[in-house]
């Protein structure tokens, strides 16, 4: 089914309300499927260690998507799907996409649980909030580390000359514009100019403006989408992925179910987040990230979102060839122990049931600037050594790290951090001497406690 | 003396109706109470708000989640709409911890956090008008306006939409209306500094953190 036939179902399709859709369509079948599939969480599993638990998540949530569709919110209908058109959109998925240029070039691909391979790394400010002053500084200093396989979402303009950028107006536009030209020198800056950057200027869809294939983003960068919780798009989504599609970009689709919300606990959420994996695929997506939010904690290392990734993961690598990657939020924050703690034991649930890594990042960034990319470096390391590792050896590994921070994740008492210009000398770009004791005594702590770390 | 069991077989029916999710039973055994001529604030105590403060109680547990939360508290709107009808006519008012307007901004779709502390305000025994995602500055006001309102809660999901919460702020400073109201800003980027920056009353990190911020407020408003 092409991208045309799923517009058009977005204005024919059977109209609904929202809160109908969302339960009746996907909250009941949850409900149904979660039994029929016996789908469940024993109250203490970090990491799925069940094959068949997770064929049956998939079997669950293809019947799921079927169920439901998939929700237009603007156009309140419904884009329903037959089995042969997710059967033939999943046969289609590709299982590696090139990004980048040149020199620069590099492939993402789909992974199997336990896959020796390592994991395509997606990293960089993610979003946070990003100064004007020293945007192009922090994204040259994620850029310049060579582990990190794309730039990731160089950082929102909340501000440009101290103005609050309102997202449909013309600042949002120049703001989109400054940001395909500042992320693209970062790289130049870092001596990789066609290293890919994943890029979501601003939730608008005045966001197209960053594209330039001299100055600002181009077609061989992933560009992102964000499906809305759950299984639901918008207009301007939609806008931005015609666009895009049509000019070429590799497609990374980004949803973020949410655990204690429509689709219940962590085992019915996790169906709910298969059949979103499902469901971006049928959209067009060729990099789909699972991105998990938790009612309570709002974060995605709580023992909830780690089951959920780890499953779910597990259910697509095994049944799909979908490109999947898994997003990093954390509640402690760049500068402080805890946040590599965090990232560790999500990376090594991510990468050895099947997924590629994207972050970290902090899910409360406390003002601008609030990243490490030497951080960011750790992570990547971590999801190198994961891919050596078998899911139980993960697992041990998993549950010591969650031991150290489970009774910390509260947002507000979580450590605050610093933010980059505190973390790095600005002049050179690299770390403080403070900054990289830290990275040295987390890499001997981590291997200490067995993350296979060169 | 012979209306007591049939008092607390009421009861019984009301309570049931809410822990089994189920409106129509709900409605019905309001409409018994009605019926019966049993005390109605009684009722709506035993029957309805003490049951709805265990639901929000198990979901807060996270033993039970957003939908079953939902499907309660619509329950019990099914049945405090017969109860209501019934107090208003014989000149009695059910007392509410206050009545809430709330709404995603401006230019902002994302529906599920809003909705997460409507049904938990509702369930901890505040009166909630839910106006929906993409509401703009002045239906907050035109709908706080129009109903007997003492808080306005907004929610925003970006980084970018968040800055339409100032717009209602000042938009009530503007028609002279500021200190009417308790204005409250939550939602992912949103934070404490940004609610004084603002001049927002209060913000919440999450919905628990909601309720209880307006339930250490609410004398302000009592009547």
């Amino acid at each position: 089914m092409n991208f045309k036939e799923i517009a058009k179902r977005g204005e024919t399709g059977p109209l609904t309300e929202a809160n109908d859709f969302l339960m009746k369509r996907v909250s009941a079948n949850v409900l149904k499927l979660e039994k029929k599939y016996q789908i469940s969480w024993d109250g203490k599993t970090l990491i799925n260690l069940d094959d068949e638990m997770a064929d049956r998540c998939w079997q669950a949530a293809r019947e799921l998507l079927l169920a439901s569709g998939i929700f237009s919110m603007n156009s309140k209908r419904i884009i329903e799907l037959s089995a042969e058109e997710i059967d033939e959109a999943l046969r289609f998925a590709p299982a590696e996409l090139p990004m980048g240029q040149g020199k620069d070039a590099v492939r993402a691909y789909h992974r199997q649980v336990e896959d020796p391979r390592r994991p395509f790394v997606f990293s960089g400010p993610f979003n946070a909030d990003a100064s004007e002053e020293h945007f192009v500084k922090l994204n040259e200093a994620f850029a310049q580390e060579r582990l990190i396989d794309s730039l990731l979402f160089p950082g929102y303009l909340k501000k440009l000359d101290g103005q609050m950028i309102r997202p449909t107006s013309a600042l949002a536009s120049r703001a989109a514009m400054l940001y395909g030209q500042w992320s693209r020198e970062a790289v130049r800056r870092a001596g990789r100019p066609g290293m890919p950057i994943t890029g979501h200027a601003v939730m608008a869809l005045n966001e197209i403006a960053c594209t330039n294939e001299q100055w600002g983003l181009r077609s061989t960068d992933p560009r992102a989408m964000v499906l809305i919780s759950e299984l639901q798009v918008d207009d301007v989504t939609m806008t931005r992925l015609a666009y895009y599609l049509a000019y070429g970009c590799p497609i990374y689709m980004a949803f973020t179910p949410l655990i204690g919300g429509y689709g219940g606990g962590p085992a019915g959420t996790a169906i709910v987040a298969v059949a979103s994996f499902i469901a971006a695929v049928v959209l067009g997506g060729e990099i789909v990230h699972i991105g998990p939010q938790h009612i309570k904690f709002k974060q995605q290392t709580n023992m909830h979102s780690l089951f959920l990734a780890g499953l779910a993961n597990q259910a697509v690598a095994r049944n799909s060839s979908i490109i999947a990657t898994t997003s990093h939020t954390t509640s402690g924050r760049p500068g402080s122990e805890q946040y590599a703690r965090e990232f560790s034991a999500l990376a090594l649930t991510a990468v050895t049931s099947g997924s590629n890594v994207t972050g970290p990042r902090p899910a409360e960034p406390l003002g601008f600037n609030n990243v490490s990319p030497l951080m960011a470096r750790l992570f990547a390391e971590v999801s190198q050594a994961a891919s050596g590792l078998k899911r139980s050896q993960a697992a041990e590994i998993v549950a010591r790290l969650y031991d150290t921070y489970k009774d910390k994740l509260d947002l507000e008492q979580a450590p605050k951090g610093q933010a980059f210009e505190e973390l790095y000398d600005l002049q050179t770009l690299r770390p403080t001497a403070e900054h990289q004791a830290l990275y040295e005594k987390l890499k001997e702590e981590l291997g200490n406690l067995g993350v296979p770390l060169a | 003396m012979a209306a007591e069991p049939n008092k607390q077989a009421i009861f019984t029916a009301m309570r049931e109706a809410i822990e089994n999710y189920d409106s129509d039973a709900s409605t019905e055994a309001a409409q018994q109470a009605v019926d019966s001529g049993i005390d109605l604030l009684e009722a709506v105590e035993e029957g309805f708000a003490g049951p709805i403060r265990k639901l929000g109680e198990a979901f807060d547990r996270m033993e039970i989640f957003l939908p079953q939360l939902m499907l309660g508290s619509d329950a019990m709107k099914a049945g405090m709409a017969v109860l209501e009808e019934a107090i208003t006519a014989g000149g009695g008012k059910i007392l509410s911890k206050g009545t809430v307007v709330i709404g995603t901004v401006e230019g902002d779709i994302h529906d599920i956090g809003k909705t997460v502390v409507a049904a938990l305000l509702q369930a901890n025994g505040y009166t909630v008008h839910d106006l929906g995602v993409e509401v703009p500055a002045s239906r907050f006001i035109e709908a706080a306006e129009s109903r007997n309102v003492q808080i306005i809660a907004m929610s925003a999901l970006l980084s970018t939409t968040m800055l339409y919460q100032r717009d209602v702020v000042e938009l009530l400073g503007n028609k002279g209306l500021r200190e009417k109201y308790f204005a409250l800003v939550g939602g992912a980027p949103v934070t404490q500094a940004w609610a004084e920056e603002i001049g927002a009353d209060g913000y919440a990190r999450g919905p628990y953190e909601a309720v209880q911020l307006l339930d250490g407020k609410k004398e302000a408003w009592a009547e």
